[in-house]
This record gives C-alpha cells, structure tokens and sequence, in this order.
C-alpha cells in the first residue's frame, strides 16, 4: 500500500466572550466567508496557503482586540488517514454552492451579474478545486453570450 | 527613521511602504522579521504586525490605520485605502473590482522580486500608478 505523506492543515481554536453578541457573529461569518470547516462544535480548519495562514493571522489579531483569545496552529493528522474526508467535505461545501448557482441559472430570469459574483466568491473557498466550479464558469460564461 | 513589518510583504505592507515614504518619511528606511517569532528591533516603527497601533483596526487594513493616524486628508488615498481593505482581508461587502486583481499583482511582485526591500520599490511602481490614475478621475 503506497502510504502518502499527511496533508497540513491550519488549525484555529478560539474564544469570545460572550456580549456583545455582535463580536461573535462576526468573527463566525468571517470564518464561514473563508470557507473554514468546523470540526465536532471545537476546531475551525482551513488548508494552508500563505493567504490562508495571513488571513486566519489577522483573525486571531482581531479575536484578541475583542477581548478573546485564539490560538492557530498549523498541524498534520498522526491517527487514521482521513485527510480525503476533510477535503471531500470542503469540496461537500463548495459544491453546494455551485450547485444553486447552476439551479439559479437555469431561471428564466437569471440575474447573470449577481450569479457571476456569487460565483467569484465560491471559487475564493474552493481551496481543492472542485470540477464543478468549472462548469459553473462555463455556464455563466456561455449564458452571457461568451465562451471560454 | 526605521520602519519595521513581517517579511514577506504583500498588497497591504506594500501600500503601507508607499504612503510612508510618499507622504510620511521621505527618508524611510525599511526592515523586515519573520510573522509571529520573537521581538521587534528597537527604535524601528512597526506596521501591519499584529498588535501594533498601525496595524489592522477594526476591521481595516494597516493601509487603512496609517492614513486616519497620520491624518492623511486625500480623497483618493481613503479610496486607495478602501481597495487595500477589499484586497487584503475577505470582506463582506465590497464596491472596488479592482482590489483581487491588486492583491493578485503584489502576491506576484513579491514572487518575482530577489527580496522584500525590491518588492517594496516595485509595489511602489503599483501604487504610484494607481494614485495617479484615480487622481485623475472626476471625484
């Protein structure tokens, strides 16, 4: 059995307090814009990139300045391989989200200009390159009038 | 004087070097630490280094910090700066095209640049290009 090297992955574990409420729901929407996956109610993580490290870098700034604490680690699996199952669910993710812009696009009244940024941002979370996102810009592309 | 930020520079510390040396500290001089090991060197200026007053503020870029400490009243630096925000950190709600296709463009200065210190003057070719063209738009 050919055993590949464990994948890294960057770890934030993090702690606001709990007024103002806002605080919370901000570092959170932060996290979920990322694409960040949380894991078991505990760990948020995210697949290493330098924009990835600086972005979660500049979140646990940000915690801190909002009287909270985090902690980031960058870290790789030592029990079981389930490196495919985290990235099977971060393209899970990513996946749901081209899925409705593919369903929105087949509206008659598409509103292609809203669908291509939903797009962008989509493709912003797809750290493994899902198949399809492709489709998803073909589809946009060839609805506007354009091909790749 | 001496100016200090993590190595490595991108869109923000880029712009930040910019702004500092055009209408800052003409004589800035620049120097670099690795992200998140040890202390910071005596005397230097730090930005966009977590924790430090010019650094990211409530939910804005170092960029963005520099320009309300210094007091810097130009229209078309605070757009600049709206860019820098967009460009750096994920946001929300964004209003300028422009900021990936910067922050794209300084990840690659630095790719092809021997070192910090000449990503910083090439950033500043970007940046001067861009004041001067949105200075030239009716605003």
């Amino acid at each position: 059995m050919v055993t590949e090297s464990p994948r890294r992955w960057l770890l934030l574990l993090y702690k606001v307090p709990p007024e103002p409420t806002a605080n919370r729901v901000t570092v959170w929407r932060k996290l979920k814009r990322l694409g960040a996956l949380l894991l078991h109610d505990a760990v948020w993580i995210l697949p290493p990139s330098p924009r990835t490290l600086e972005e979660l870098q500049w979140l646990a700034a940000d915690i801190h300045e909002r009287g909270g604490d985090a902690m980031l680690w960058e870290a790789s699996l030592c029990l079981d391989d389930r490196d495919k199952e985290l990235v099977r669910q971060f393209l899970a993710e990513v996946d749901s989200a081209y899925t409705d812009i593919l369903a929105d696009l087949g509206q008659a009244d598409a509103d292609l200009a809203a669908l291509s940024k939903r797009y962008q941002q989509a493709r912003l979370r797809d750290y493994f390159r899902s198949p399809l996102g492709e489709r998803v810009r073909a589809a946009l592309l060839s609805a506007g009038g354009r091909t790749d | 004087m001496k100016w200090v930020t993590w190595r490595d520079v991108g869109v923000d510390r880029m712009g930040c070097a910019w702004l500092i040396r055009r209408f800052i500290d003409p004589a800035a001089e620049f120097l670099f630490v690795t992200p998140g090991r040890g202390s910071l060197p005596e005397g230097a200026e730090p930005f966009d280094i977590p924790g430090t007053r010019l650094s990211h503020h409530r939910g804005h870029s170092s960029f963005h910090t520099i320009v309300r400490e210094y007091g810097l009243d130009d229209p078309v630096l605070r757009r600049i700066a709206q860019m820098v925000d967009e460009a750096d950190v994920t946001q929300e709600v964004t209003v300028e095209p422009a900021a990936p296709g910067l922050d794209l463009i300084c990840r690659g200065l630095r790719r092809t640049s021997p070192d910090d210190q000449v990503a910083l003057e090439r950033g500043g070719l970007i940046y001067d290009a861009l004041y001067a063209e949105l200075g030239a738009e009716p605003h």
